[in-house]
């Protein structure tokens, strides 16, 4: 422990070389990408219309939308929000992606803030009470409930929910052209929320609780809890400001390892439920294959998501001095 | 690492759920044309009918039976996941040894290759190839499975680096075994369970992601898959085919991923080393 802060600024600028060599590895592949393909714009656009060009035309247009910036200038563009065009909705890249950007925002900020809460707290209830019937039904209710993807919990809830019972909206993110006061505009946006938000906690809820659950175990074998119990601290002190407090670590750190992965749900879960963010705004520009809007959000995001996890990693450093030295 | 694997894997419910699971759906996959009743591409028969003792599930939108479909579908989503978990288990575990074993310079490249790889989203990536480069489905598996090995070798070498200094490998290497003899005859053998481990959580992942992708329109449309049939259906969801058209897909991928979860959290509970000695925290 003696010579952790000696080590710990090589580490953290190894840390920064390795999320910079992640994000300019993304910037290269959606720079490099677009200009292997065979086709382009114009042939997509033009060629099953009923809008003859004529060959200048075309030549015209085809040197418009092809034309070649170099890394260097394609960085400056990136870094001055200057995204290009969309093709097919007609707006620059960057409005549509800032119009969408905060409600995915939105949507999975509160999924993850309450599946972590929640899923922490049943978690540390759940290891305390071990091997009661509540702890093994809830444990085998996780498991199963870990099983079912995104896709699923999303159809079902929409299905149930929106179509049979009426109960929420099935589509979008707020009323359309509804003039009310700002509280009915809250409770509105609440309301539209409700069934994306449900999927995405149902989704990341059970990990979080099984990951609690299995380190909350282990740290209560410890001694230092016994000597907890054995000074007469009541219970809840001792699950909470002891043991608790060492199983979040886990939970922080598979926060990072999964945020890439758990981006995958978050583009589906929007499209299903009609939401009007980043997932949704992808999939439109999948299905008119509108390759600007495409390259921006993929990378646009890409990053976003790598700035978070730099931004974790730093912080559990901050949190747990002793990752320092397990390498 | 001496365990009783049989009985102990035999003795959890999980596992056998999950086996009995895998074992339905190898025959779905192994069987699915010779079973299917119809050609899935056929679309000659009349449009969103409901089920018949001819079509069980009812024919969709495009005038195909939706049973048969189902079945193709299933096999297309568990050859994707079988495909890309194998090849992430090969590179992670062929990089993990030779990163653990061979340690110094080698090491430090792959391993910050890895933690980059780590960081880096996969769907986009495969977002990115998919929309723009339209691959088949078989190089997308390979681009995942390009992406998803670093969390397995990071496990192999982890291991790796504590088992070199066991004594049988510093016997080994005493009496004159050579790097890749050690690696192929002492390494490679005894870190089976980690290999199971691995595959499994990758296959997971990658049925997963086959499913988000074909139901985000990316793969070709005529390729039958369990994404793409709920992404239709769901066009539909208003009408009364909810429960023979968009349920079928939906409780087979469902199935499919539950299948794989509990066989990946068994199989981590029983053969785990690290979960058995050091009683250390776990990575998902």
């Amino acid at each position: 422990m003696t010579d952790s802060a000696t080590h710990s600024a090589p580490r953290r600028l190894g840390l920064i070389i390795t999320f910079g060599l992640a994000a300019l590895a993304m910037i290269y592949l959606s720079y490099s990408l677009p200009r292997l393909l065979p086709g382009d714009f114009v042939t997509a656009m033009y060629s099953s219309s009923h809008v003859t060009l004529t060959a200048e035309q075309e030549a015209e247009l085809r040197a418009y939308y092809t034309e070649e910036p170099g890394f260097g200038r394609y960085l400056v563009k990136l870094a001055s929000l200057d995204w290009g065009y969309s093709y097919a909705f007609l707006t620059p890249v960057s409005a549509l992606f800032f119009g969408a950007l905060p409600w995915t925002l939105l949507l999975l900020g509160t999924a993850h803030v309450i599946s972590m809460f929640v899923g922490f707290v049943t978690g540390v209830e759940a290891a305390w009470r071990r091997d009661s019937h509540l702890e093994r039904s809830m444990v085998g209710g996780m498991t199963v409930l870990e099983g079912v993807p995104e896709i699923s919990t999303g159809v079902i809830l929409l299905v149930v929910f929106a179509l049979h019972l009426g109960w929420f909206p099935a589509a979008g993110a707020e009323t359309a052209y509804a003039e009310v006061s700002l509280l009915a505009r809250l409770a509105d946006v609440g309301h539209h929320l409700a069934l994306p938000l449900a999927t995405l906690v149902l989704a990341y809820f059970p990990g979080n609780f099984l990951l609690t659950r299995n380190s909350m175990v282990m740290v209560i074998k410890q001694s230092y809890i016994t000597t907890a119990r054995a000074k007469g601290l009541p219970a809840r002190r001792i699950r909470y400001a002891h043991a608790a407090r060492n199983a979040l670590l886990p939970l922080v750190t598979r926060f990072g390892l999964r945020l890439a992965f758990m981006i995958t749900g978050a583009l589906v879960v929007e499209r299903i439920h009609s939401y009007p963010g980043l997932g949704t705004l992808l999939y439109n520009a999948i299905q008119a294959r509108d390759l600007p809007v495409i390259q921006a959000v993929v990378l646009a995001s890409s990053l976003m998501v790598l700035t978070i996890i730099l931004g974790l990693e730093m912080i559990y450093r901050i949190i747990d001095p002793r990752i320092e030295h397990a390498h | 690492m001496h365990i009783n694997l049989k009985n102990e894997l035999l003795q959890d419910h999980w596992f056998v759920v999950g086996f009995g699971l895998a074992v339905l759906f190898a025959t779905v996959t192994l069987l699915g044309p010779p079973l299917a009743p119809f050609d899935p591409w056929d679309m000659s028969f009349a449009p969103i009918s409901p089920p018949t003792a001819q079509h069980f599930l009812g024919v969709n939108d495009g005038g195909q039976d939706i049973f048969s479909e189902l079945l193709y579908a299933v096999r297309n989503t568990v050859a994707f996941g079988l495909v890309s978990g194998l090849v992430a288990l090969t590179l992670g575990v062929i990089i993990g040894l030779i990163s653990g074993w061979f340690g110094g310079f080698v090491d430090t490249v792959l391993m910050r290759l890895a933690d980059v790889l780590l960081a880096i989203p996969a769907i986009m990536i495969l977002i990115l190839t998919a929309a723009l480069l339209r691959p088949s489905p078989v190089v997308l598996a390979l681009i995942l499975a390009g992406l998803m090995w670093p969390t397995i070798s990071k496990a192999i070498r982890a291991q790796t680096l504590s088992l070199r200094e066991s004594l049988h490998i510093r016997a080994a290497e005493q009496i004159g075994g050579g790097n890749w003899y050690i690696i192929r005859r002492h390494l490679m053998p005894e870190m089976f369970p980690l290999y199971l481990i691995g595959f499994a959580a990758k296959a997971r992942m990658a049925m997963f992601m086959e499913a988000s992708l074909a139901f985000l329109g990316l793969f070709d449309p005529s390729r039958k898959s369990l994404g793409m049939m709920i992404s239709y259906a769901l066009k539909y969801y208003y009408m009364d085919i909810w429960w023979n058209w968009l349920l079928p897909p939906i409780g087979c991928l469902s199935l499919l991923i539950m299948t794989v979860t509990f066989l990946a959290i068994s199989l981590e509970k029983v053969l785990d080393p690290r979960l058995k000695q050091t009683m250390g925290e776990r990575t998902a």
